[in-house]
């Protein structure tokens, strides 16, 4: 009787869950990939690090009779794995970024697809202040409606602030490189000019000495 | 649980008023990527710069083509063999539209892209949904105008990432060329002397030279 109301439940909360899972993809951000029957599909992105990433994957298919399992694995820039799971239909991973880098998300068809047709992946993709949970927000502040609007506008500006100051201070970095390889050129091409009159200068004295020991000249 | 359910669906309700997708991806012949457009008469807007190129001679970037193809199978935007450009349109009908990168050349290019589709609710909603009022279309139209900022910064950084590139493929060349040289240069005096030295020593070619 026990495992009978368990099984039950087990049923229940699938259903749920698969209602869930609808229900959001009406409503869910994010793009979609269309991932080939075989071979993989990357997507990557530059980030600095202190950013939160937070993505959601579904699998979509026309009939949800039958999902087809993918995987995925998702890598740092110096390569460390940062979510992997292999035959899913959904999921979802969240890290804050330690290194400054290219963050790449693998995606390919699991070993066990009926070999037919492409698969459709949905990838909610949100970094920074879009990964920002304002749920929790109004519910600590208490706040709703359009004070909630007004804060989310808020965070937007200061993200953009931020933003602002790191593209200053890349650009600042790129001007040093730039600054540094101008001064490079000037003095290489000094140096290779100076090389060139120093190295015939030897040849020419070297020659004279081995003529004069010669007894040519 | 299932409250909670309720409680994210409302919450993404809620929330939905714009959405973005900002992303790099590698581009071998075509790669598509799709985004829903939930309301006719949004505005789709987006950016994308090619990020990653390793051509060697040539300074000029042979670009690569972006097609937009609306849900009815219709072209809706297209531009062609650029290595960077912003767009924006307004979608005819809601539905998935299909963004196709092509790369006409046989290198792998990396292209780096951002689409945000952006609604506001017009008189229609306001009329329906009894929840809105003037004031979340002011709301709205500033929360756009905000992301339009977001985007334009997001191209900032992706231009910057492909300034960033090739630098650092002018330090390394200059470096490299240099030291090539240098070596080269010695290597070359040194065998000249060498043969210079090999014409005079052949007693039998003594007095010929």
């Amino acid at each position: 009787m026990g495992m009978r109301a368990n099984v039950r439940r087990e049923l229940v909360l699938q259903l749920l869950l698969t209602l869930w899972i609808w229900g959001t993809l009406r409503v869910s951000e994010g793009i979609w990939l269309n991932l080939p029957a075989s071979g993989t599909k990357c997507v990557s992105e530059e980030l600095h690090t202190n950013v939160v990433v937070l993505a959601d994957y579904v699998v979509v298919s026309e009939d949800n009779s039958r999902l087809p399992a993918i995987s995925i694995k998702v890598t740092s820039p110096y390569g460390n794995n940062l979510h992997q799971k292999e035959n899913v239909t959904h999921g979802q991973f969240a890290f804050t970024t330690q290194e400054a880098g290219n963050y790449l998300a693998c995606f390919w068809v699991g070993a066990d697809n009926q070999g037919g047709g492409d698969v459709s992946v949905n990838l909610d993709w949100k970094t920074g202040i879009a990964a920002k949970d304002w749920e929790s927000v109004a519910r600590k502040e208490k706040i709703e409606g359009v004070e909630l609007e007004l804060r989310k506008l808020e965070g937007a500006v200061e993200a953009i602030h931020e933003n602002l100051l790191y593209l200053k201070s890349r650009e600042a970095e790129l001007r040093t490189v730039s600054e540094t390889t101008n001064t490079r050129v000037a003095w290489f091409s000094i140096m290779s000019l100076g090389l060139c009159i120093v190295v015939s200068v030897l040849q020419l004295w070297y020659l004279k000495s081995f003529f004069r020991k010669k007894k040519l000249i | 649980m299932e409250r909670r359910q309720i409680y994210v669906v409302a919450a993404l309700l809620f929330t939905l008023i714009g959405r973005i997708s900002s992303l790099s991806v590698t581009v071998n012949d075509v790669e598509c990527v799709y985004e829903y457009v939930l309301y006719e008469g949004d505005t789709v807007s987006g950016n994308f710069v090619v990020v990653d190129h390793d051509i060697f001679w040539s300074s000029d970037h042979p670009g690569i083509d972006l097609t937009v193809t609306s849900p009815l199978d219709n072209v809706v935007h297209t531009v062609k063999g650029t290595s960077g450009d912003k767009f924006e349109f307004k979608a005819p009908r809601s539905g998935m539209y299909k963004f196709c990168f092509h790369n006409p050349y046989s290198t792998p290019e990396t292209v780096s892209f951002y689409i945000h589709v952006g609604h506001i609710p017009n008189e229609h909603d306001l009329a329906k949904d009894e929840h809105l009022n003037p004031i979340n279309v002011k709301i709205a139209e500033l929360r756009e105008a905000l992301e339009s900022v977001t985007a334009e910064q997001k191209y900032l950084k992706a231009r910057d990432a492909r300034h960033r590139r090739t630098n650092e493929s002018t330090r390394k060349r200059v470096i490299g060329y240099t030291v090539g040289e240098y070596i080269l240069l010695a290597i070359v005096s040194i065998l000249q002397v060498v043969y210079i030295r090999r014409l005079f020593s052949k007693s039998v070619a003594y007095n010929r030279v």
